[in-house]
């Protein structure tokens, strides 16, 4: 989080919270987008990635898996449903932040 | 543990669902939510819990571990207080509200969801050799273990069917390494989804990719040694060798149970249903597969077998089975999906075909999209190429009934920018909806220029309601409360349409119109976008960039003003760039420098 010239604490999404939602109800689960990613160290299931995303307590892989991730968004390309998962990281990390596990 | 055989414990539950499937499990979890305290039975005669069906081929490779295809994660159940119960479902006795399970035990119900699924067609039961070992029917998980388990002993295989599951299937044999030949019965591929240059295209791939694709080949028997699959005889007398027969010619709901109902319930090829899920039974709701859907452009009825539509579905079923929420609307049918190296992606209704409809296509660079467009409304959207498009965006604009003037050359191309289109309408459709009271509809009933007017009406009030109330209130703060500011606003609006003042200010929109489109999206933090302004000005530039929409003149598509002469975007929806033309974190940085 950065403080840019909106002043306080400004987060940038690439979408809105009900499009982040409808995204993850639309996930088919094949896995494609971790696979590609460079960030994710551990093994996570995307069942549970989800589920996190959507709502409720954050578990410690969840959160630091969010942590590592940088945005870089090779996870977009190889979705094929065409979803957006670094839109859903991103949503991922304010409700982190909002919960208090940013610093 | 994750099963309770609970039948002869519970004898009557609140919700009762049938089938495990995705839609059955989310009904039930979202029931949870709304109703902590039902009893909620799922009762299944499935023995593995609910799991990502479309991830199994991505399973059947190996790219995924079984563990990995759980669709929720485990024990979810349990702590959901959901019982499952394995076991098959009879009879619907709903006159007396009960379902006979098949021990022969009644089970009380007050509202039961029918979540059974579909079952695969498979090959026709007169075909001879189809018994042979190695003949598959791709549709469960048990079929998926067992072709994992052959996939390393098979060097040729024969997939038949002409659909996205065979072309899935055939592209994960392909990545396995074994050479495929694929039969389509019909002379194109997905005929009722794609049109012929778009089939040729994806069939083009699958070649390019190594499989060898037979259209309008069909199998008349397969060829067995010592009770193993050792080819298969196809219609043009051609004997193709093979190890494995992979069969994926659809699938067709299980409606069993609307046949064993003590009161008839509509069925045809699935149980139909209204837009809440209700079946003509009263209580007696289904969802998924095996739902019937009305088709809001087409006005049939037809099943929707897809992962989003199933998850839709088993919310809306629990919302309106609980009472706890309005349930969403589902809007026109939306399908995504992988075929080899192209994506394609299917909106609404891209081929219909009616006066009234104008076709868009466009063939560039081994892509093709094609628009049906009613006026400028989008009904239809089809897109094969290397990258897809934002398909839930672009559900969004159908089912909105959003105009896609200026769009239309973009999604044309394939490079819309979603965020950058609803950024600019952001609350548009919301507003419609409070100050009208109505949801958005989906086509207008009168297509023309009558469209416009009908949408354009209710916009300008939302804009008089929220804008110019403060001066006014100031001036009659005596009088007694103002009665709905409708009536003046819409002659003085509709007067307005050929007024020459208004046509003077048109330029000048115009002008900011461009500026805005030449603005990254973002809000704030733009030099010149007005750091410290945030609302208000925000508020002025979407006033004044709505004026030309609204008022209906002759499109103010003008000379391709579009051309953002920036740099083209290099990656179309590749990348987070594709939402944000400019990069945050540089700028940011760049400001602290200074």
């Amino acid at each position: 989080m950065f403080k840019n010239k909106l002043g306080q604490r400004a987060v940038r999404l690439h979408k809105t919270g009900p499009q982040v939602m409808q995204e993850i109800h639309a996930c088919i689960g094949c896995n494609e987008c971790l696979l590609a990613c460079p960030a994710l160290s551990e093994p996570l299931t995307i069942d549970v990635l989800n589920r996190e995303t959507l709502g409720g307590p954050i578990s410690r892989p969840v959160a630091q898996f969010a942590r590592a991730c940088y945005q870089c968004g090779a996870c977009v390309a190889p979705c094929p449903v065409g979803l957006h998962r670094d839109a859903m990281m991103m949503w991922l990390k304010v409700r982190l932040l909002r919960a208090g596990w940013g610093e | 543990m994750r099963k309770e055989n609970t039948a002869g414990t519970i004898d009557r539950a609140d919700i009762v669902i049938v089938g495990n499937g995705i839609a059955g499990l989310t009904a039930a979890v979202e029931a949870r939510r709304f109703e902590p305290e039902k009893r909620i039975v799922i009762m299944t005669s499935q023995s593995h819990p609910t799991i990502n069906t479309p991830a199994l081929k991505q399973f059947a490779i190996g790219k995924i571990t079984r563990e990995q295809l759980l669709a929720y994660p485990p024990g979810t159940e349990r702590l959901q207080r959901i019982h499952v119960v394995n076991t098959l479902v009879e009879e619907i006795h709903a006159q007396e509200g009960y379902i006979r399970l098949a021990g022969g035990q009644g089970f009380g119900y007050q509202k039961l969801l029918l979540a059974t699924g579909s079952h695969p067609l498979g090959l026709p039961p007169d075909l001879p050799g189809q018994d042979f070992d190695g003949v598959l029917t791709l549709h469960r998980l048990h079929d998926y273990l067992d072709l994992r388990r052959r996939l390393n002993e098979v060097e040729e295989a024969v997939v038949i069917g002409g659909g996205s599951h065979a072309i899935e299937t055939v592209m994960g044999l392909l990545y396995w390494g074994i050479r495929v030949h694929w039969l389509i019965r019909s002379e194109t591929f997905l005929p009722r989804m794609l049109d012929r240059y778009a089939s040729a295209l994806v069939l083009e791939g699958a070649r390019r990719a190594g499989a060898k694709v037979y259209t309008k080949t069909e199998v008349v028997g397969i060829v067995g040694r010592v009770g193993v699959v050792a080819g298969v005889v196809t219609t043009d007398q051609r004997m193709l060798p093979c190890q494995l027969v992979l069969v994926c010619t659809g699938t067709s709901p299980v409606a069993t149970l609307a046949r064993h109902c003590d009161i008839p319930m509509k069925h045809e090829k699935g149980i139909l249903v209204d837009d809440h899920l209700r079946t003509s039974v009263r209580n007696i709701y289904a969802a998924g597969d095996v739902a019937a859907l009305r088709d809001p452009l087409t006005g049939t009825y037809a099943p929707r077998a897809q992962w989003y539509a199933a998850v839709q579905q088993g919310r809306v079923a629990a919302a309106v089975m609980t009472g706890g929420a309005d349930p969403e609307r589902f809007g026109v049918s939306w399908h995504a999906t992988r075929l080899g190296d192209l994506s394609m992606l299917t909106v609404g209704s891209p081929l219909a075909s009616s006066d009234e409809v104008t076709p868009l296509v466009d063939r560039r660079r081994g892509s093709y999209r094609r628009l049906s467009l009613i006026d400028d409304r989008l009904v239809g959207y089809l897109s094969l190429g290397p990258a897809s498009p934002d398909g839930l965006a672009i559900k969004r604009i159908i089912d909105e009934g959003l105009s896609v003037r200026e769009i239309t050359r973009d999604l044309l191309r394939g490079e819309f920018d979603a965020r950058k289109y609803f950024s600019s309408k952001r609350s548009y459709a919301v507003q419609r909806m409070v100050t009208t009271g109505q949801m958005p509809t989906p086509l207008p009933p009168v297509p023309g220029i009558v469209a416009g007017e009908r949408v354009a009406a209710p916009r300008v009030s939302a804009r008089a309601q929220s804008l110019p109330p403060a001066p006014l209130q100031r001036t009659t703060e005596a009088l007694p409360p103002q009665p709905s500011p409708e009536p003046p606003v819409r002659p003085l609006h509709a007067g307005s349409r050929s007024s020459a003042s208004q046509q003077q200010s048109f330029p000048e929109t115009d002008s900011l119109r461009k500026q805005l489109g030449a603005q990254p999206t973002l809000v704030g933090a733009e030099q010149n976008a007005a750091p410290a302004a945030g609302g208000t000005q925000e508020e002025e530039v979407e006033l004044v960039v709505r004026v030309p929409e609204r008022q209906f003149i002759a499109p103010p598509i003008k000379p391709r003003e579009v051309k953002t002469d920036a740099l083209p975007n290099p990656h179309p929806s590749r990348s987070l760039w594709h939402y944000t033309s400019k990069q945050p974190a540089v700028k940011g940085k760049g400001n602290v420098q200074k």
